[in-house]
């Protein structure tokens, strides 16, 4: 046992260096007065501060958390009756469709993403399907609908996927059971299908929320310069402004933001249930 | 009796099939109220197959089953009024005990407080008061099991489905369930159709047995029907241990085995019809030598608890000894440098001459060519002999692209076959020559003898019925020297099983005795009376 676990020792070192310290260094940056001096410096929490009194950056928080909660909640409800259908089909059509989902996913996110400014933009072939059904000169690139649009195509894979392999990992006796007991299709969806899917809910739930409230090329591309969210402005930070340490006070931020969601997304996964169990 | 019950459910010529595979062929059943029903047969019958049909989760390609003589065929599972314990018992791992048994109650929209009364009552009949809380995970097997059955029969049908319920569990608890499982069915009183390829347990638990094979109705009856009078030879060796002997019913009452006459009380048969005869080893006593209905030798005795299991050889079986002749290597050899060829000396029987072609005679003589520095396996390029259509000595001359060449000789002899009509087999094997390294290289010397002598055993009235051959030799194959070793080729021979509590020795000779009423005899299997 003792030699096989010294072989786990350079994966260790591996994680420290690429994943804790770039972490750390983060937090040590964003709890730093500005400039770039490296040896002299002093602590102050004047980031943090500077982020929640600035009207602005609320705003685009909210934004930002508003989209991704949308944008979440469209793929769960698109995805999850997809998955089902999926989960429904023969084995081989199956396979067949999870490899037409995993597809786009082959290529480059950027450039999907810049495919969508085609089909977005006026005269584009959206807005000569919606001219058909008299919405004339329609304008969704660089709106809100455009981002959200883009966010979905990009991140509905990840929840199908999810839930698809919950579903599959069911046991099929179990719906049969619960129809066997007198449960109609409707009933044994709610009371047997659903709440054994969860696991595979939440983790697709996780899968689009994280990427989508911290996304920043897609809002960039499709809502143009007037759809700000908070990945931009962290983008914006480091790149543009040359500004480090208010840039990492607002990631860290971010992170704490995303932590807290996801535990009570656990939360109430647990609470539910339990409640399923005591009732 | 059986009249005076209600038929509870009808199966009426219900077919199946999958992918162009038929899995039932027409099944006819009736089941009664009460009863305690075992559907068995091997894995692939069409025995679940047929509960899946009868629970809704299948749909008959043709057919209908009546429930109370109302069609059932087009309602879903859950308006089926029976319930069903499935295999992996298929609890919801997502609620515990209680919510588990109160799932179907919970969807009949039944008040918590008939819930809970119903529940508790259920837990009692399982005996696992006091288990409400547990998770599904917390429970080992067989409380699982109790569990499904609980959750099934809450919902009070009047027909409980059990799909091989204990076929996860291990022997003593499947023990204890089947006891557990005729109690639960005794007090509860509805129909259970059990589901099982276990026999020890239909005969246990059952009061009707429905034996199937192949998508069919082989028998139904109860278990004393089904193991006293068994329709088949299938049914008598599913169920139980058997002497199954073909023959022949002479006439009503008398039937003729290997050759003897038997009284047996079974009529109602065409005169000379070929039958199956069972006689099964309790009812066979031993006897001294000649004071039986047949003699034999005792070839076996096995301990088994309670009594013997005594095997007795009545009809020898076929025996026919050749001799293996032992060469050294060299003198089947020949090489040049690294080229070798390699062959034997071989018997042919005339009159097998007709039509016999050069590739034969390679592989009679395992005619063999290679490269030892390349290991490459060389084809022999000509094969020039004076072998003629009679008795006789001849050359057979084997020759490599090479021009290397190895000459035998080929024994042209009228084989003889040994004939046994009492078993009514024929077995013959030819006198061959191998060199020493061959025996000890060979991996599978049993069958390599058989193919070197070319033993084969047949039905004298069915050539083409082959006959198994077992080979016994008295040689020790790694340390083996030149000579002439004799090889016996041998067909098992008439043998019966018998269950006594009288000790034998093996080799002593017994005389069998056996009750008319003891033989029971069967259609053939397929046989269209």
């Amino acid at each position: 046992m003792k030699t096989w676990r010294r072989l786990a020792i350079p994966y260790l070192i591996w994680g420290t260096g690429m994943l804790l310290l770039p972490m750390l260094l983060i937090v040590f940056y964003s709890l730093i007065q500005p400039g770039n001096e490296v040896t002299t410096f002093r602590f102050t929490l004047d980031n943090y501060i500077r982020f929640f009194t600035d009207p602005d950056f609320l705003l685009i928080l909210w934004r930002s958390l508003t989209i991704a909660i949308e944008t979440t909640a469209i793929c769960l409800l698109l995805g999850y009756p997809i998955a089902y259908w999926i989960s429904r089909c023969s084995k081989k059509t199956q396979n067949l469709m999870v490899l037409a989902i995993t597809l786009p996913m082959w290529i480059n996110m950027l450039v999907r993403t810049y495919a969508w400014i085609g089909i977005l933009s006026k005269g584009g072939p959206l807005s000569i399907v919606l001219s058909w059904f008299g919405i004339k000169d329609a304008e969704i690139l660089y709106t809100q609908a455009a981002v959200l649009i883009g966010m979905v195509y990009n991140y509905l894979p990840y929840m199908i996927l999810q839930i698809h392999s919950s579903l599959t990992k069911m046991d099929p006796s179990l719906e049969e059971a619960a129809s066997d007991l007198g449960a109609s299709p409707f009933q044994t969806f709610w009371r047997v299908t659903f709440p054994l899917s969860i696991p595979g809910v939440i983790s697709g739930i996780t899968l689009v929320f994280l990427p989508a409230i911290s996304a920043f090329f897609i809002p960039k591309l499709l809502g143009g310069g007037g759809w700000f969210l908070i990945g931009n402005v962290i983008e914006n930070q480091f790149i543009t402004v040359g500004e480090w340490n208010f840039g990492s006070a607002i990631s860290v931020i971010m992170a704490m933001i995303m932590m807290l969601l996801m535990s009570l997304v656990r939360k109430a996964d647990r609470k539910a249930s339990q409640k399923e169990k005591n009732a | 009796m059986e009249n005076e019950k209600k038929k509870l459910i009808q199966f009426r010529n219900v077919q199946k099939s999958f992918d162009d595979q038929i899995i039932l062929k027409g099944i006819d059943l009736d089941i009664y109220e009460n009863e305690f029903v075992t559907l068995l047969g091997p894995s692939g019958c069409g025995k679940t197959t047929l509960l899946r049909i009868l629970g809704g989760f299948l749909d008959q390609d043709e057919g209908e089953i009546l429930v109370d003589g109302k069609d059932i065929t087009k309602l879903p599972p859950y308006k089926r009024e029976l319930n069903t314990v499935f295999q992996k018992y298929a609890l919801f791992p997502n609620m515990n005990v209680y919510e588990n048994i109160a799932f179907g109650l919970r969807l009949k929209k039944v008040s918590d407080d008939i819930i809970e009364q119903k529940v508790m009552r259920m837990l009692r009949l399982i005996g696992l008061e006091g288990y409400e809380k547990r998770e599904i995970t917390q429970l080992s097997g067989g409380q699982q099991q109790r569990v499904a059955i609980a959750r099934a029969l809450v919902n009070e049908p009047n027909v409980l489905l059990l799909d091989e319920p204990l076929g996860a569990l291990d022997l003593k608890l499947r023990k204890e369930m089947q006891y557990e499982l005729k109690r639960i069915q005794q007090e509860v009183g509805i129909t259970f159709i059990f589901v099982t390829h276990d026999q020890e347990e239909a005969l246990t638990m059952s009061d009707k047995i429905v034996v199937m094979k192949e998508g069919e109705i082989q028998q139904v009856g109860s278990p004393t029907e089904i193991y006293n009078e068994p329709a088949n030879a299938y049914v008598a060796s599913f169920i139980g241990e058997s002497n199954i002997i073909p023959g022949i019913m002479v006439k009503d009452e008398l039937v003729r085995f290997d050759e003897t006459d038997f009284e047996c009380i079974d009529k109602g048969f065409r005169t000379n019809e070929p039958v199956d005869v069972v006689i099964r080893p309790e009812d066979i006593n031993l006897v001294p030598y000649n004071q039986g209905k047949l003699n034999g030798t005792v070839e076996s005795v096995l301990f088994k608890g309670m009594l013997n299991e005594v095997v007795v050889e009545t009809v020898p079986g076929t025996h026919v000894t050749v001799n293996m002749h032992i060469t050294e290597e060299s003198a089947n050899q020949v090489d040049d440098g690294h080229i070798h060829i390699s062959g034997n000396s071989f018997y042919l029987d005339v009159e097998d001459m007709e039509g016999i072609e050069e590739k034969d005679l390679i592989a009679r003589a395992d005619a063999q060519a290679w490269n030892d520095e390349t290991d490459e396996q060389l084809s022999i390029e000509k094969v020039e002999t004076n072998l003629e259509d009679k008795i006789g000595t001849y050359t057979i001359t084997f020759t490599t692209q090479n021009n290397l060449s190895i000459t035998k000789t080929i024994q042209v002899v009228d084989q003889q076959v040994v004939r046994n009509q009492k078993k009514n087999e024929g077995v013959s094997a030819f006198d061959f020559f191998k060199s020493k390294d061959e025996i000890e290289e060979s991996i599978a010397l049993d069958t390599d003898l058989k193919t070197w002598a070319n033993a084969q055993g047949w039905k004298l009235d069915n050539e083409d019925q082959s006959v198994n051959l077992t080979v016994t030799y008295d040689f020790d194959p790694e340390n083996i020297e030149t000579g002439i070793y004799p090889i016996t080729f041998w067909t098992t021979g008439r043998e019966f099983k018998v269950h006594t509590t009288a000790n034998v020795k093996e080799g002593v000779e017994v005389g069998l005795d056996f009750k008319p009423e003891d033989i029971h005899v069967m259609e053939k299997e397929g046989f269209i009376s």
